[in-house]
């Protein structure tokens, strides 16, 4: 149902729609036949001619079971929920996938720092793109991110992933995402973090490998590059911090 | 007409205050706690020029700059250049006011020598002058003067290409050789607002 008005983007988007639709459909069966019940038995048993309205205080074990058997069937479908929570947290939140691509996520207030980890693939290495309020992905890859926060508590939020996860100073938090669309859509924090809170909304730029490796090559210094006239050979490379 | 005009702005500029005082007080007498400077007084031609570069990304552009950064969401705030004019003509207007010293160890008069260098822009009395887009540095947190010197310095601030001005204060920060001597020419900014 959420599709509807917010696609789906990641891998595990999915699966979060059907919980909730699960919840919704569930809720909405129990919402609308208690209340049809409810509203039958007051028309039904309404004062009229001949009739007298009768307050009823559920004493009686046939007059109970009216309440008992709903309440039981009700428990059953929270099994239920709870059974695909548990699925899906799984999923979501503990499974975490050996991964194609890793970034570093860091809120602060208010803007978010994503450190992407340039041509070779591994973060904290020369090559590293860093960019403010803009994330870049490549679709179809599978990524592990690294979430901290240099100040207070922040929540990293990509809403067409159905990705929500804190961010808690002094911690590092780990998790997946494998963005399946191609786009542009919103980043944002949800977690009120003070007076600019509303105001750090940044990007997530998904594009196919192709277009993602020429971004990447864009943002690589030319020294970087390994196949162009400025790369440094390895010699050179090993070399360098020796020359001062 | 000019006169309604004028006060029209000025009221604007308050209203448009509020997105700032937050941080920066009432007063514009900053707050250290939220990394926000003394901002009362300061050149309306400075804090205009400021706030555009926070607005390109120019300023507060950097991911080291965790407190320049910080600034970025509020200049969303200030979408004409009319409510820049605005809000830059109120916070010139307000009193600027002596600020406690929270550094204690820098030593004003070796920092005095240091501040040869400085005073051809920011002047001998520390006033800054428009014509150089130097601001003043009269009344202003110590621990913002040693941050933003050493911002300089790591081309944290005044690096990017587009930042013209900025990038007129990176060799001169560069001239203090190490932390000492930026806390020495602190110390005596300091000693030339008492």
């Amino acid at each position: 149902m959420l599709e509807y008005f917010l696609p789906r983007a990641s891998s595990f988007a999915g699966s979060i729609d059907h919980l909730f639709d699960i919840i919704t459909y569930l809720v909405m069966f129990w919402f609308v036949l208690v209340l049809g019940f409810f509203f039958y038995v007051v028309f039904r048993f309404r004062h009229k001619p001949g009739q007298k309205a009768e307050y009823i205080t559920g004493e009686t074990h046939k007059q109970k079971m009216a309440i008992e058997i709903p309440h039981y069937l009700i428990l059953v479908c929270d099994l239920v929920i709870l059974g695909y929570t548990f699925v899906v947290w799984h999923e979501v939140k503990i499974d975490i996938p050996p991964h194609d691509e890793e970034v570093r996520v860091i809120a602060q207030q208010w803007a978010w720092t994503f450190e992407h980890a340039g041509a070779d693939g591994i973060l904290d290495t020369e090559d590293d793109i860093v960019t403010i309020n803009e994330l870049h992905l490549k679709k179809d890859a599978q990524y592990t991110y690294h979430l901290s926060s240099l100040d207070v508590m922040h929540s990293f939020s990509i809403p067409v992933f159905r990705l929500k996860q804190d961010a808690v100073p002094g911690r590092v938090i780990s998790g997946h995402f494998k963005p399946i669309m191609s786009g542009e859509w919103d980043v944002q924090c949800a977690e009120m973090c003070g007076y600019g809170h509303g105001f750090m909304p940044a990007r997530v730029f998904i594009k196919s490998a192709e277009e993602h490796d020429a971004w990447v090559a864009e943002n690589t210094p030319d020294h970087l590059k390994k196949d162009t006239a400025y790369a440094l050979t390895d010699s050179e490379t090993k070399e360098a911090p020796n020359n001062g | 007409m000019v006169a309604a005009l004028s006060s029209a702005e000025d009221e604007r500029g308050k209203q448009l205050y509020v997105n700032c005082l937050a941080c920066h007080g009432a007063d514009g007498s900053g707050n250290k706690l939220l990394n926000a400077p003394a901002i009362a007084g300061l050149s309306e031609k400075y804090v205009s020029a400021q706030i555009m570069k926070f607005k390109a990304g120019h300023r507060g552009g950097d991911p080291r700059d965790a407190a320049g950064m910080q600034m970025r969401p509020m200049m969303a705030l200030l979408t004409s250049d009319a409510d820049v004019a605005a809000v830059s003509k109120y916070v010139a207007s307000l009193e600027s006011k002596p600020i406690a010293a929270t550094i204690t160890d820098g030593d004003p008069e070796k920092g005095k020598a240091l501040y040869m260098t400085c005073q051809a822009c920011h002047g001998a009395d520390g006033k800054g002058n428009d014509m150089l887009n130097s601001p003043s540095l009269l009344n202003q947190h110590d621990w913002y003067l040693v941050s933003q010197l050493h911002k300089f310095k790591d081309g944290i601030r005044g690096a990017n290409p587009e930042d013209i001005t900025g990038s007129q204060m990176r060799p001169m920060a560069m001239i203090l050789a190490d932390e000492q001597a930026v806390k020495d020419v602190v110390a005596y900014v300091q000693s030339l607002s008492q």
